[in-house]
């Protein structure tokens, strides 16, 4: 078997074991059976817990100091953010994502849409292609949850962020202090500046393009959206990661998910290529269903 | 006929007095190497682990993404001097056959006009820059173009079997201040360029990447693919450092369009 169709191979036995989880009455209790660095794998109750938990532990560090973040890691609560609010009765039985909500604030649990932008959010999921379905670019909070690694590697001045599924979208975060790029350059992946404080790493990114989506569940984004992400070391093996979005067009406040990434710890793994254009190129069937492209939020007249 | 003699002996001193000057410089490096190498090697910029530091953000500057050999300007296509030694591809008659044909189609059949990943060496002289991110065990080079991704393992052999990658497994290691990555396990579905120049799976490509000066890489990439080609041949080009102040990467997602 080509390593290309292993990689469709293993992309089709995740969904299928996302179903198989999805459809399984006790998945709530096994998630609920397992710890991350010893605190509960929901996001409201590992988020408190591991930055507790930081705040006694003294990480690796780097050459120049920092909190020593390099590795593989695989992110087991986040499903993808195929469902960021959870999973509910009334969803769809497709739909895969973390049984409970990942978000932190507000504590319901719920993120604070505009009610044109709930609506939207809804009819994403039913009647349009999740971007990432083809192979379009994929940037944070979603190349930091999506199935398999992520490879952090840190340099003088940067830091990079490579990704393994989806066609191996990748991140460039500097540290060096320049500004971020003129507002009238829009990205895929958006423009990330990152700067330490304490033991926490803090990312902030702008300048998106706003036409990909936070997960396969529809939730969405404008070009207005800025991310506060911290990555903070738990123990040698956790990082805890929380964001915070911030994207006035769609939300009526910013809003913060947070889940754990934790380090794979296979002896010589690599990450292996996955092309993902050039061979997963399978939209038009959907198109004949009477799915749509996505084109970006459909804001209000 | 006397004249002539003396200008003669005058030719014998200057050369004499020259080879003895080279003479000396090389002794001067006697158990090093040649005083102008070490001021040149000095002058590199080196990782903790005193390997030339390669790191920052570079591109080509040539036309071979249309054309690997000299070619003449086309609607769209700049005239180009080619990066082949000697010029000379040296195909199998019947492969010479199959890139005529690509030639001629090329304009659809190129995989790149479909956005695919392009292979090694062309994703290294296509017209956009790149990244070059380098730690000891794995150096990795990340692509404006379709955020493609390379991985150089430092560490570790070829995967076994057979395996079909868009741009390979690479692996790498240092001969003195050149990088050395041996690239095997190619699909037979990218070309070298947009003029058809073509291989199989059983592409075989051994990059050599030489820092000549802070802002420069002399990369050389040695081809050998026994089903289409009589023997080996030699791409060779310089590589340039972008030094616009906070250089970045941006994106070139081609598909997307």
């Amino acid at each position: 078997m080509t390593r290309r169709s292993l990689g469709s191979t293993m992309r089709a036995a995740t969904i299928l074991l996302a179903l198989a989880w999805a459809s399984a009455p006790a998945a709530g209790q096994m998630a609920r059976a397992r710890t991350i660095a010893g605190c509960p794998p929901t996001a409201a109750a590992f988020h408190p817990c591991a930055l507790e938990k930081a705040k006694a532990f003294n990480p690796p560090r780097t050459p120049d100091g920092h909190p020593d973040l390099q590795g593989l890691w695989e992110a087991p609560m986040a499903s993808g953010l195929g469902n960021i609010e959870g999973r509910r009765a009334a969803d769809d039985e497709y739909q895969t994502g973390s049984p409970t909500s990942l978000v932190v604030d507000p504590p319901a649990g719920v993120i604070p849409y505009q009610p044109w932008a709930r609506t939207q959010r809804r009819e994403n999921a039913a009647k349009y292609v999740d971007p990432y379905t083809h192979c379009l670019p994929i940037s944070a909070p979603r190349i930091m949850a999506s199935p398999r690694t992520r490879q952090i590697a840190m340099y003088s001045g940067h830091l990079t962020v490579v990704n393994e599924s989806g066609g191996h979208p990748f991140r460039v975060i500097y540290l060096d202090g320049r500004p971020h790029l003129s507002a009238d350059l829009k990205l895929w992946r958006g423009d990330a500046r990152g700067h330490w404080e304490d033991k926490t790493l803090v990312v902030d990114t702008t300048n998106f393009n706003g036409l990909s989506w936070f997960g396969s569940g529809g939730d969405f984004f404008s070009d207005a959206l800025h991310l506060t992400e911290r990555l903070t070391m738990v123990d040698a093996n956790t990082i805890d990661y929380a964001v915070t979005v911030d994207d006035p067009k769609v939300a009526t406040r910013p809003w913060t998910i947070a889940f754990a990434l934790e380090r794979n710890q296979e002896k010589g793994y690599e990450q292996m290529e996955e092309g993902c254009f050039e061979s997963d190129r399978d939209t038009a069937d959907l198109l004949l269903t009477g799915f749509q492209m996505y084109a970006g939020p459909r804001f209000p007249k | 006929m006397f004249a002539r003699t003396r200008v003669w002996s005058w030719r014998i001193v200057v050369l004499f007095v020259s080879a003895l000057a080279i003479g000396s410089f090389e002794s001067a490096g006697f158990g090093g190497q040649p005083a102008v190498a070490q001021s040149l090697s000095a002058a590199l910029r080196r990782t903790s682990d005193g390997k030339p530091d390669l790191s920052g953000i570079w591109q080509a500057m040539n036309a071979a993404e249309w054309d690997l050999q000299d070619h003449a300007a086309a609607k769209g296509i700049p005239a180009g001097r080619g990066i082949v030694e000697g010029n000379q591809i040296p195909y199998r008659p019947e492969a010479l056959l199959k890139k005529k044909e690509n030639f001629k189609n090329r304009e659809t059949a190129d995989p790149v006009t479909k956005c695919f990943l392009p292979g090694v060496p062309r994703i290294m002289y296509q017209p956009y820059p790149f990244q070059i991110a380098q730690g000891p065990k794995q150096i990795t080079i990340l692509f404006e173009y379709v955020h493609a991704v390379r991985n150089i393992f430092m560490e570790g052999s070829h995967y076994p079997g057979q395996i079909d990658w868009w741009l390979g497994d690479s692996r790498g290691r240092w001969d003195g201040d050149t990088l050395v990555v041996d690239v095997v396990h190619f699909n037979d579905v990218t070309w070298f360029d947009r003029a058809g120049d073509f291989h199989s799976d059983a592409l075989h490509v051994v990059e050599r990447y030489t820092p000549t000066d802070l802002d420069h890489i002399q990369y050389e990439a040695t081809i050998e693919d026994p089903n289409v080609f009589t023997g080996p041949w030699k791409v060779s080009m310089p590589l340039y450092r972008h030094k616009e102040k906070d250089a970045q990467l941006l994106e070139y997602e081609c598909f997307a369009y």
